[in-house]
């Protein structure tokens, strides 16, 4: 599914400079899908997609009204709009906005791995392994691990959602890729 | 202030019990959450602080007490004692004003052109006046020397409150031990009140600018004068501003000194005049004046035309960078100077000579059609048989690093005319802001 996304956007607007460093990450990884994974090393996750600031816009969230010395605002949320695939993404972490400004450029790319690589992108990579690694405990713990993943489900979705700035790494369960297509 | 719903604060509760308190201060939600994990991650660094030095803390005893300073309106900056101007944390204390982000997106943008400016003297010099917690003169210094092999960099912050001074002094200590590209500037600060006629006679007090500069044996020339100067009239004061800013910052900072015969708005300008005198005086070629709207930017570059002495005057919004998305939010289509990024506006620049190579920018049409260094000559309405400056040469000579030669030639060509510009007699003891000078009026 995400290959025919990518194939899909309007050519236009997908800035050329981008194309063929996508391609070399999908195309490789993208052959040894869909349902067949084999772990890589942890040391050695794909490399993370470039991300040029000519493909999205970038705003700050403020409401309207005076600025400057009128008001002392202390929240300074960034947002961020990638205008091939229309993912947007908002950052409020830290009080800092530079801060801000690099962690959702951070997010941003990891939203558009995920909808364009699936299975393979870092952050579903990262999120399985991690699962894994708890599952090749013993079989008392993994039954136990399982009624957790079983209850927390619920709240996991949600973490990764709203984690804004966090890479959401311990979050999530083994199998399911589906978190990486919900973008805001 | 609309109250706030009786649903929004149940479901703050449900949240946090923290949240309903601290919903009065944020308004919304989302930043109420945000402020409280901050204040949270503050707390545990207390504690963990007081643990490092033995001791122990009730961290729920804490939190609940700032909790309630920030419902009862103080500024969270003032209770986490700091606050990120650009990528510098600075310190900041009851007193000073807090730095602002907007403040910070103008000086990053204002670097990154010179960062890439062509014919840098060997020493950038620049002057920050009303320096308050010392952020621009450290964020200058931190943006201009993220990379590496720049010019030395000069930098003079000046302020008239003891107060702003001190923390200016600790933030510099600070930031130089953090930062080592902060290190390699020569940043220093001085107290003076650029509200003071030089001339005059002063017995106590701050001194005015040029007795300070010549005191410390400071140049009497800078290449960029910047400076984000208290703005807000009276008025505006009670209308505008928000009740944290009211209740808890220094009005001294905020609010010009009132003038007996002015009006309002002329109050809330009052700093920008002494400001671009002192600008024509230091022989400044790029100067970056913050002000709090369209309109008062409009009023300080006119009153800059008027000069006729800059080869091109521009605004900048809050995000200067930013391209406006679509041309119907654009309002440079028809202002009478161009207007650069998105948001309100934010600040006024001007540059001539070397400064507009600096830009890289292109004289503007309605620049004066000589060069800065003769400008001067050609303008009627500078008058010519006002008290010369008093320039202490042999001070000049000694702290300034440029050819002698060059300096005084144009020194001499640009007198700065203190009582046309202030319409007092040089020596009255009476603050030169007090009068509107009849400039412009040919
Ligand atoms: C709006 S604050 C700006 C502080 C700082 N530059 C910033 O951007 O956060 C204005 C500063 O001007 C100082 N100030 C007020 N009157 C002054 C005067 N007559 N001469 C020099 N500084 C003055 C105040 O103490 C205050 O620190």
């Amino acid at each position: 599914m995400p290959l025919p996304r990518i194939l899909a956007l309007p050519p236009l607007l997908r800035p050329p400079t981008t194309t063929s460093a996508l391609r070399n990450h999908i195309l490789p990884s993208h052959a040894s899908r869909p349902f067949h994974i084999t772990p890589r090393p942890l040391a050695n996750l794909p490399p993370r997609r470039p991300l040029f600031e000519s493909e999205f816009t970038e705003t700050f969230l403020r409401g309207s009204g005076p600025g400057g010395q009128k008001i002392n605002k202390t929240s300074c949320a960034v947002q961020l709009k990638h205008l091939p695939t229309g993912i947007v993404v908002k950052c409020q972490e830290t009080r800092s906005r530079a801060q801000n400004r690099k962690l959702a450029r951070r997010l941003l790319q990891d939203r558009i791995e995920e909808m364009e690589l699936g299975e393979s992108a870092r952050t579903v990579v990262k999120r399985r392994r991690e699962s894994e690694r708890k599952r090749s405990r013993g079989k008392k713990a993994r039954r136990k691990y399982r009624k957790l993943a079983e209850g927390e489900k619920g709240e996991d979705e949600e973490g990764v959602e709203e984690g804004g700035g966090s890479d959401g790494e311990a979050l999530g369960e083994a199998t399911r890729g589906d978190g990486a297509s919900k973008v805001g | 202030m609309p109250r706030l719903p009786t649903s929004l604060l149940r479901r703050a509760y449900a949240l946090d019990p923290y949240l309903p308190a601290l919903l009065g201060p944020c308004r919304d939600l989302c930043a109420a959450q945000n402020e409280l994990r901050w204040l949270r991650e503050h707390v545990d660094g207390v504690a963990e602080k007081r643990r490092a030095r033995g001791g122990t803390l009730a961290r729920a005893a804490l939190l609940r007490e700032l909790v309630g300073k920030r419902a009862r309106g103080m500024p969270l900056q003032y209770i986490l004692g700091t606050e990120w101007f650009g990528e510098v944390e600075i310190r900041c204390r009851k007193g000073v004003l807090i730095p602002r982000q907007d403040t910070a997106a103008s000086i990053s943008h204002l670097v990154r052109f010179l960062r890439d400016a062509p014919n840098l003297p060997s020493e950038l010099r620049v002057l920050d006046l009303c320096t308050g917690t010392g952020c621009i003169p450290l964020l200058f210094a931190h943006d201009f020397y993220d990379a590496s092999s720049r010019p030395d960099l000069r930098i003079l912050g000046v302020d008239v409150s003891e107060k702003a001074l001190e923390l200016a002094a600790h933030n510099l200590e600070r930031t130089r031990k953090a930062q080592a590209s902060v290190a390699k500037g020569n940043i220093s600060f001085l107290q003076a009140d650029i509200l003071l006629n030089p001339f005059a006679d002063q017995t106590e007090g701050p001194p005015s600018l040029k007795t300070a500069l010549n005191l410390k044996r400071m140049p009497q020339f800078w290449d960029i004068l910047i400076s984000n100067p208290p703005y807000i009239s009276p008025k505006e004061y009670w209308k505008t501003t928000t009740r944290s800013v009211r209740g808890f910052e220094p009005k001294l900072a905020l609010v010009p000194p009132p003038d007996a015969a002015g009006t309002d708005t002329e109050q809330g300008d009052a700093f920008y005049r002494p400001l671009l005198t002192i600008a024509q005086d230091v022989e400044a070629k790029i100067v970056l004046l913050e002000i709090a709207d369209l309109d008062q930017a409009l009023r300080v570059g006119r009153r800059v035309r008027e000069m006729d002495i800059y080869d091109g005057i521009e605004i900048w919004c809050d995000q200067p960078d930013a391209h406006p998305n679509t041309a119907a939010e654009d309002p440079a289509s028809d202002s009478e100077f161009p207007i650069f990024g998105t948001g309100n506006a934010r600040t006024v620049l001007c540059h001539r000579g070397q400064g507009t190579q600096w830009l890289q920018r292109t004289p503007s049409p309605h620049a004066p059609t000589s060069t800065p260094a003769d400008t001067t000559e050609d303008c009627a309405h500078i008058s010519h048989d006002g008290l010369e400056p008093s320039f202490d040469k042999t001070l000049l000579h000694a702290g300034d690093g440029r050819p002698f030669h060059e300096r005084t030639l144009k020194s001499r060509k640009e007198p700065v005319d203190w009582e046309h510009w202030t319409g007092k007699p040089a020596n009255a003891a009476a603050p030169w802001y007090t009068k509107e000078p009849r400039l412009g009026r040919r």
